[in-house]
């Protein structure tokens, strides 16, 4: 530094001008750097590329890497140096204190005795060395010049290391000023850049960062602010003490039937250079929040352990259905690697990655919410104190995915059913729909004074969600509606299961209120489309003979055809519905069994008749239509 | 239940800052607060009352409890407080062509007569004891008790149980949770007339019509933690640090201080 | 040979006196060096050499002042001096030559001086150019060069005011343009320059700034009180009407220009009001 920037303190004694007086010297410093203020962190950095090569050398021969015990050393050998120099000072001021004194003791005894030393007094009685003024002959004309010259010499090589502690002093403070010039520069762009800087709770004296969340978790929360310290260059660095540097996130992964069927994405950085600054204060703040984020995971998944979820050191796994499970853990951004092994089959489906990504926003999400809501508490007065200690409660993080993926899982299962049965009752040619409104609970909020639209939308994704599925059937007016409902935030498994039937050719038949199993759903739907499939025969117009069906046991899906003179020209039609196909079996009733209900003839040979989805030709009226004219 | 508190008088010109440099200190924006508080004064010696009161249908039947005992237990001055919101009270005739009104482009003829309801107005009883004597610690520290009052008209049911009213203010500032500690920062409003009939209005002058207790408009700065059992001296003692700690936290802005005890004497005589 | 008179002999005493200052000092300076490992506090260590300084400046003022005087003394041992037996006692006392070290620093100054033999000087790794110039001045020209200097130097730090928040540049563009960043006002030090307490003026300032930290963001400047026009406040914050209660009573209504008034009614006061509902003043 010292050769590019040099203030010529030392006298210019070939030109016995005055040297640069310093406002041009500072006008020279200005030319060279522009005021300080305007040294800008660009310029600086140039320089220090510029400069890099002696920079490097410089380091290589530093003689500052001398360990500390040598310094000790040193630092021993110079004291000692300084003590020697002091001792011999001090007698050679007391011989000379001795001599005045002993040389005055005549004419001023009470003065000299104070300051003779011991040993004088002892040996040399007062006023025994005596002063006589002479006229001395005059000091010759060379030992005049030698202590002339001896002070002049003196006097030049002081002012010369003078002028050189000058130019140190100030190539220093010049390097200090470009230093501290960077150092608050970048300290302003991160502020410009919106981060929070404030002066450390504990040191005082130092800046800091806060880019942490207030409303997290007290251990999370402290550790959202970073020191900036000073590089010596001026640089910025930031110091987050024990907080590791890796970038770290949740991963979401969805397991299903034993292979990875799809894993989150890691967002892609958002700064180009990774090294900025802002770049790791920004890597920090998402990693305190992931790793905040797996913290109350872990929390509420201990909760939850009665619920199948399960917890590992570093893995939470969350069992969605019998054959899937969503997998959480804590992972380095940049040692990830892409989760399904090859030896797991054949790639993922995409639609999973899909829903792990959305998983992994909802969590994310879910923890921001957490947040407000703790601020929202912390802003209530305060109960009063108790020896008690207040219990944080989980956080809903995973409640409201579970929920979420039953409640999925639940209508996805329903809408199966429906839409095979009805499709194997279309191909039979018989009228009725199932349409599904899943998730009709949720809705855009209404706007609600005092709350902010995010919190009212993520409100209403907590509310419990509900979702329709159903329609009319074949019979007229007859129709039939589920509605699902799931608790977010109670424990999981609440899911309820609310049927509304109206047939009206069975008015008494009503399902229970509330259904907790979603099998026996699907056994009341199966079973109210198989009482549907009754009622749209019965409800058939009579054929040319005049015979009509009646339900002889609706509930075992059988008819007969009434109006017959005796019970052996009656037919008996039985129907079976399931998701794979209607069947019909017709045969001549024989008889009447003890409890006077009709009976096959066995000697008849029945006849029947399967749909299956994928049936066409004519449909069960059609072939009801034919039996009845048997 | 038991309150420690601090106090500070803050000046007017202070108080815009202190504001900051409280919403700096908690981390949230102050919650502002008005409030109509009723002085009551016990007439009757204590013991002798055994009421019940009409009004108190939606009290439950230990709330009823309480207040029975609290109001029982000496010869007190007791407050009763009911929150306000700046719509309460009558509207400002000096602003006729108030610019939020000329604002809103649906021309809403401002109702002639506040929208304030006396009837619907909710009460607290709010009964503090005088502070404990002699205490070492450098807190204010008093026995204190609140409870839910049958809504409107509070004359009644207070003079049933002995107590005659005194006189009413206003109180308006801002509210501040830092952890166990409510932060308000506060002054006093006197209504511009005197009553009509002693005892509580039921109508309210417009707010800039509220003439300022103290008169440079300074306000005070009290800072309480409740504690529920004031027997347990481990409470109350971290009640009293985590006063402290505010107190040096806020050394450089105001001097937080105890109270004068007897300023705060409720004791009637 | 005269015996010397009663001012030739007090010229002697203020020798002894100075001489008795200086081993007074070294012997603490001695003494602190013992008792403290490994060295004593930068600031005493300094503030010892300053003393040590001062010390040995007087005796050389002094030694220079009563030059004519001290070299027509001579100081012979009278009868009663045991020469015998303290020979070597008397020696030491009227030794004139120097110590080696001494002797040495004195060749080294002499070297210095000389043109011809500073090719091996130690002049801390200057350049070899300067410092061959400097002995090519005459004596005559670095006389004059001396002369000049101090006067020179003190001119030059006059000019600056060293303990000030703007440059002299600055200054002369007008203060008011210089973008600071800061939202405080900053004191411009222009008053200090003359009252030559300026350095003492910071040091308080910088002190009173360490006391004062404690809330964050803003603070009170110390003395805020005394400072006119409510400019006390460190922070200049916007003033925004809009606070609910602001326009009460009209106190405090306009805004802008807050003016330091300390209230009327005691805290005491209030609370008693708030209390029992007894004014102010009416007890």
């Amino acid at each position: 530094m010292s050769d590019s920037f040099s203030l010529p303190l030392r006298p210019r004694l070939d030109r016995p001008d005055p040297p640069d007086p310093l406002p041009l010297e500072i006008a020279q410093i200005n030319a060279q750097w522009g005021s300080f203020r305007h040294v800008s962190e660009d310029f600086l950095r140039h320089r220090i590329a510029d400069q890099s090569d002696d920079a490097s050398e410089d380091h290589d021969e530093s003689p500052t890497e001398v360990d500390t015990t040598e310094r000790l050393d040193q630092l021993y050998r110079k004291r000692a140096e300084i003590t020697q120099f002091a001792h011999q000072a001090h007698m050679e001021a007391l011989f000379a204190l001795d001599f005045v004194s002993l040389l005055i003791s005549h004419h001023a005894p009470r003065q000299a005795e104070t300051s003779m030393s011991a040993y004088l007094k002892q040996v040399a009685p007062m006023g025994s060395l005596t002063p006589e003024v002479v006229d001395p002959p005059p000091k010759p004309d060379a030992v005049r010049r030698d202590t002339a010259a001896v002070a002049r010499g003196w006097r030049l090589q002081n002012f010369h290391s003078a002028a050189n502690k000058l130019l140190t002093a100030a190539t220093r403070l010049e390097s200090e000023v470009a230093a501290e010039t960077r150092y608050w520069n970048e300290v302003l762009s991160i502020q410009h850049q919106g981060w929070k800087v404030c002066r450390l709770p504990r040191d005082r004296q130092a800046l800091g960062v806060q880019y942490g969340f207030l409303e997290a978790t007290p251990i999370f929360r402290d550790r959202g602010l970073a020191s900036l310290r000073r590089a010596d260059d001026g640089s910025l660095l930031l110091d987050q003490g024990l907080v590791p540097q890796k970038a770290r996130r949740v991963r979401v992964r969805v397991k299903t039937a034993g292979r990875w069927t799809g894993a989150s994405r890691t967002p892609p950085p958002s700064t180009s250079d990774p090294d900025a600054i802002e770049a790791r204060i920004r890597q920090a703040r998402d990693t305190v929040y992931e790793e905040e984020l797996f913290h109350e995971m872990m929390r509420e998944a201990r909760i939850l352990a009665p619920h199948g979820v399960t917890t590992r050191q570093n893995l939470v796994r969350v069992p969605v259905s019998d054959e899937q499970e969503i997998w959480l853990d804590l992972v380095d951004t940049d040692g990830e690697a892409p989760p399904p092994p090859a030896d797991d089959g054949p790639p993922a489906p995409a639609d999973d990655d899909r829903l792990a990504d959305a998983l992994a926003h909802a969590l994310r999400i879910l923890l921001t919410h957490a947040h407000r809501q703790n601020r929202h508490r912390r802003e209530q007065p305060p109960p009063p104190l108790t020896p008690r200690r207040r219990h944080t409660p989980e956080y809903h993080l995973l409640r409201p995915l579970l929920a979420g993926l039953q409640h999925r899982a639940h209508v996805r299962a329903l809408e199966a059913v429906l839409r095979d049965l009805h499709r194997v009752r279309r191909a039979a040619g018989l009228a009725g729909d199932g349409t599904v409104t899943p998730f009709a609970s949720v809705r855009p909020p209404a706007p609600h004074p005092g709350l902010p639209t995010v919190e009212s939308l993520v409100r209403s994704l907590l509310r419990p969600l509900e979702s329709t599925l159903g329609g009319p059937l074949a019979a007229p007016q007859a129709s039939v509606h589920v509605t699902v409902r799931t608790a977010i935030t109670g424990p999981p498994g609440g899911t309820v299961f609310d049927l509304a039937v109206h047939l009206p050719a069975f008015p008494d038949v009503q399902p229970p209120a509330r259904i907790a199993l979603r099998s026996e759903v699907e056994a009341v739907l199966s079973h109210v489309l198989l009482l549907d499939v009754v009622a749209a025969v019965a409800a058939a117009p009579a054929t040319a003979p005049g015979r009509r069906w009646e339900p002889a046991a609706p509930h075992h899906g059988e008819l007969v055809t009434a109006g017959g003179s005796s019970a052996a020209q009656n037919r008996k039609l039985t129907i079976h519905l399931s998701r794979d196909g209607l069947r019909v079996e017709a045969v001549a009733v024989g008889g009447l069994d003890p409890f006077g209900r009709p009976m096959p003839d066995p000697t008849a040979t029945p006849s029947s008749r399967t749909w299956t989805a994928e049936s066409t030709g004519p449909g069960l009226l059609e072939f009801v239509g034919e039996v009845s004219r048997e | 239940m038991h309150e420690l508190l601090l106090f500070a008088s803050v000046p007017a010109h202070q108080h815009h800052e202190l504001l900051q440099q409280l919403a700096g200190l908690t981390a949230m924006q102050p919650r502002h607060r008005l409030e109509r508080r009723l002085i009551f004064k016990a007439y009757r010696k204590p013991g002798l009352i055994n009421t019940r009161v009409g009004a108190s249908q939606d009290l439950q039947g230990n709330e009823m409890q309480r207040l029975n005992k609290m109001l029982n237990g000496g010869m007190f001055y007791t407050q009763v407080v009911g929150p306000l919101d700046e719509s309460d009270f009558g509207l400002n005739r000096s602003s006729a062509g108030d610019p939020d009104a000329a604002m809103s482009g649906t021309e809403e003829l401002p109702t002639n007569g506040p929208t304030y309801s006396y009837e619907n107005q909710p009460w607290k009883l709010e009964f503090r004891d005088i502070p404990e004597a002699g205490t070492r610690s450098a807190v204010t520290a008093r026995l204190m008790a609140s409870s839910s009052l049958p809504k409107g008209d509070i004359s009644t049911p207070m003079t049933a149980w002995g107590y005659s009213f005194v006189s009413e203010y206003v109180v308006e500032g801002d509210i501040f949770v830092l952890d166990d500690i409510v932060i308000f920062l506060h002054r006093v409003l006197n209504y511009p007339t005197e009553p009509q009939s002693h005892e509580p209005r039921r109508e309210l002058p417009p707010l800039s019509d509220m003439v300022l207790l103290e008169r440079s408009g300074s306000y005070v700065l009290q800072a309480s933690i409740t504690v529920q059992d004031g027997g347990n001296q481990e409470m109350m003692k971290t009640a009293s640090q985590h006063l402290f700690g505010l107190r040096e936290q806020l050394k450089s802005a105001v001097r937080l201080e105890q109270a004068d005890r007897l300023s705060l004497d409720t004791r009637a005589k | 040979m005269s015996t010397p008179t009663k001012d030739q002999i007090k010229a002697l005493e203020q020798s002894r006196q100075r001489l008795v200052q200086l081993t007074h000092s070294l012997a603490s300076l001695i003494a602190s060096l013992n008792q403290s490992d490994p060295l004593p506090s930068w600031p005493s260590l300094q503030s010892q050499a300053t003393i040590l300084s001062n010390n040995l400046l007087s005796i050389s003022e002094h030694l220079s002042e009563n030059q004519p005087l001290l070299s027509s003394l001579v100081a012979y041992p009278g009868p009663d001096f045991p020469g015998r037996t303290q020979a070597p006692t008397l020696e030491q006392l009227l030794r004139t030559k120097l110590d080696p070290r001494v002797e040495d620093w004195v060749a080294r100054g002499r070297r210095r001086a000389v043109p011809d033999t500073n090719s091996n000087n130690n002049n801390n790794g200057g350049d070899g150019v300067t410092a061959d110039n400097d002995n090519n001045l005459s004596e005559h020209d670095l006389a004059e060069l001396w002369h000049w200097a101090p006067v020179e130097a003190n001119r030059e730090a006059r000019q600056r005011d060293w303990g000030g928040d703007y440059t002299l540049e600055e200054r002369q563009g007008g203060v008011a343009n210089v973008v600071t960043g800061l939202r405080r006002v900053l004191d411009d030090g222009e008053d200090d320059l003359e009252s030559s307490g300026s350095s003492e003026g910071e040091g308080n300032e910088g002190q009173g700034e360490d006391e004062e930290m404690e809330v964050v963001g803003v603070r009170m400047r110390p003395g805020a009180g005394a400072v006119a026009g409510g400019g006390g406040l460190e922070f200049d914050i916007a003033t925004g009407g809009a606070h609910g209660a602001s326009a009460v009573g009209g106190e405090d209504g306009g805004v802008g220009v807050q003016k330091v008034v300390a209230p009327v009614v005691p805290l005491e006061g209030i609370l008693r009001f708030m209390t029992t509902g007894a004014q102010p003043g009416q007890r």
